[in-house]
């Protein structure tokens, strides 16, 4: 059977250490249609690394975007770093927000600024210092092989370049999870794996990962768990159940 | 200047409102307000200044009149009529409250008649009233009934005018203008504060996606806010300033055109140091007004976003 694999619901963070994002019966509805995504039930770990699968239209963008906080929860429990969304003020949210990096599949970048001012975006919104800004956004740029891009409009990029200024964009601040859509859609295989690595560094360096794709060599490729959106549920996979075929 | 003060000149900001066709139409509507906002607030200025110089002239002065003795010989009734205004002269001089006590001149007599009765008349040869213009100590109080029964007793023929009366006709007209002006005033404010908001949510609108990238980003309401609020206060005070380059001279204008006006009524409407000030300072006001109309419309409308 499809789901017949190993199923770790609930707890799935080490018992005693709070979870970085924890949800408890979340559901997912816009305005008054049907729930997108019921009764969710998820505990991510600091340092975990997870893949998020499922159909098209089964709800991944939905489900990240809770966990970077663009929206709240139709109903159930969300905590994000210990703290209930349901009763954060918005300022608080933006704190929050600061220790999650996203990227997009459609990059979301601004179109009209520089794919320094892009990148420097996390850092700015902090107020950090100028010098600091340079300096981090400079190094990051080189790192992904946009130096000479670094001025250019985003406009003016390929699809792969974009990609790589909001992947850029998503790890300046160091964030305490990074959450990606798609990351390695628009790149080759090169750059993919290299953008993998980047991502299992930050992993290694205690950075808790969530990728959704629809790559099974990506999966196939890096072992790690999986989370899979069927029919509006979640169920958590470990590898080990993907290579055996389930 | 620090590198981060020249960042933040040189730096792009993340939502592009410099390039918005919003921003044309804000300055062009504040340059109209603050042109309207000035004009009124120079009429309102001078209608008060216009208010103080009658109601010091009603507390500081009173007239009277000695109507001429009635006499068929013209020369002999002139004579007992002055020998009357030297009584009532004489009558006021004693009084503590009154400063000063003078009969006006033939001289003056006739500027006051000649615009009624017209060249080429001898005002010797007329049965004309005295008038003594009588000038109040500051801060002393009459008792206008009490010296009217005093004032009869001395000369029957004198009679007690305090401008009161119709200058309370022009006062009350004056109060209601300034009503008017103010509530002009208010009104010009209240649309300029709409349209500000009304404009900086259809904005926000328009900048939903880069507003929601921010908030992603981690940016708090109050960063997008100021951005608005920036923006706002240099169209505030640009349009403010190109408001006053035309109400200035309208100004100038029309107080050549009052002062046309002969009778001294409106001369007395005039601006003084301090008006001028306010007047002057109204491009910082707009600024002001638009730069907190702004923030507090981009604070509440992303209440409701994300």
């Amino acid at each position: 059977m499809f789901f017949s694999g190993v199923l770790i619901l609930f707890n799935h963070a080490t018992i005693g250490e709070p979870a970085i994002i924890e949800m408890k019966d979340v559901c997912i509805r816009y305005d008054q249609g049907p729930e997108i995504l019921s009764d969710i039930n998820l505990a991510l770990k600091r340092g975990s690394f997870h893949f998020l699968t499922g159909k098209s239209g089964a709800g991944k963008t939905s489900l990240l975007s809770l966990m970077y906080l663009a929206q709240h929860p139709s109903r159930g429990i969300l905590n994000v770093f210990g703290k209930n969304v349901n009763f954060t003020d918005r300022d608080e949210m933006a704190i929050l927000r600061r220790r999650i990096g996203v990227v997009f599949q459609d990059f979301r970048l601004i179109e009209h600024l520089s794919a320094f001012d892009n990148v420097a975006l996390p850092l700015r919104v902090c107020n950090m210092n100028e010098k600091e800004v340079k300096k981090r956004v400079k190094e990051l740029l080189c790192w992904v092989e946009l130096d000479k891009h670094m001025y250019d409009k985003t406009s003016t990029l390929s699809g792969g370049e974009k990609q790589r200024i909001a992947i850029a964009r998503a790890v300046i601040n160091r964030p305490d999870v990074l959450l990606a859509d798609e990351p390695t859609g628009n790149v080759d295989n090169d750059i993919a794996r290299k953008l993998m690595k980047l991502f299992i560094e930050l992993n290694k360096l205690g950075t808790t990962v969530v990728i959704a794709t629809h790559s099974d060599k990506l999966i196939t490729d890096f072992p790690y768990p999986r989370l899979h959106l069927n029919n509006g549920g979640l169920r958590i996979y470990e590898p080990r159940d993907f290579i055996r075929g389930v | 200047m620090s590198s981060r003060a020249s960042a933040l000149i040189t730096r792009k900001q993340e939502l592009p409102l410099h390039s918005d066709a919003t921003g044309l139409f804000l300055e062009i509507m504040i340059s109209i307000a603050v042109f309207l906002f000035a004009v009124t607030l120079a009429g309102v200025l001078s209608i008060n200044s216009m208010l103080s110089a009658w109601n010091n002239s009603i507390l500081g002065s009173l007239t009277i009149q000695i109507m001429p003795v009635n006499t068929v010989d013209i020369q002999k009734s002139r004579e007992e009529t002055l020998l009357h205004q030297d009584k009532v002269v004489e009558f006021f001089k004693s009084l503590p409250e009154v400063e000063s006590a003078t009969p006006l001149s033939d001289d003056q007599l006739w500027a006051l008649l000649q615009p009624w009765l017209g060249d080429g008349i001898n005002i010797l040869e007329l049965p004309t009233p005295r008038i003594i213009d009588v000038r109040i100590k500051h801060g002393e109080v009459i008792d206008y009934p009490k010296l009217a029964e005093r004032l009869i007793d001395v000369s029957p023929l004198a009679s007690l005018d305090n401008h009161k009366l119709w200058l309370n006709k022009l006062i009350n007209f004056a109060d209601g203008l300034k009503v008017l002006a103010m509530s002009i005033l208010v009104l010009v404010v209240a649309i300029s504060t709409g349209a500000i908001f009304y404009t900086t949510q259809t904005n926000l609108g328009l900048h939903r996606n880069i507003i929601e990238i921010l908030h992603i980003m981690g940016a708090k309401d109050a960063y997008i806010a100021q951005q608005y609020a920036k923006r706002d206060a240099f169209i505030g005070f640009f349009g403010g300033v190109c408001g006053l380059v035309f109400a200035v001279p309208t100004i100038f204008m029309i107080a050549h055109l009052a002062a046309q006006i002969e009778g001294g009524i409106i001369n007395e409407a005039k601006l003084d140091f301090f008006s001028w000030g306010l007047i002057l300072s109204l491009p910082l006001f707009s600024a002001l007004i638009a730069m907190l109309t702004a923030y507090y419309t981009v604070k509440r409308t992303l209440e409701k976003m994300m």
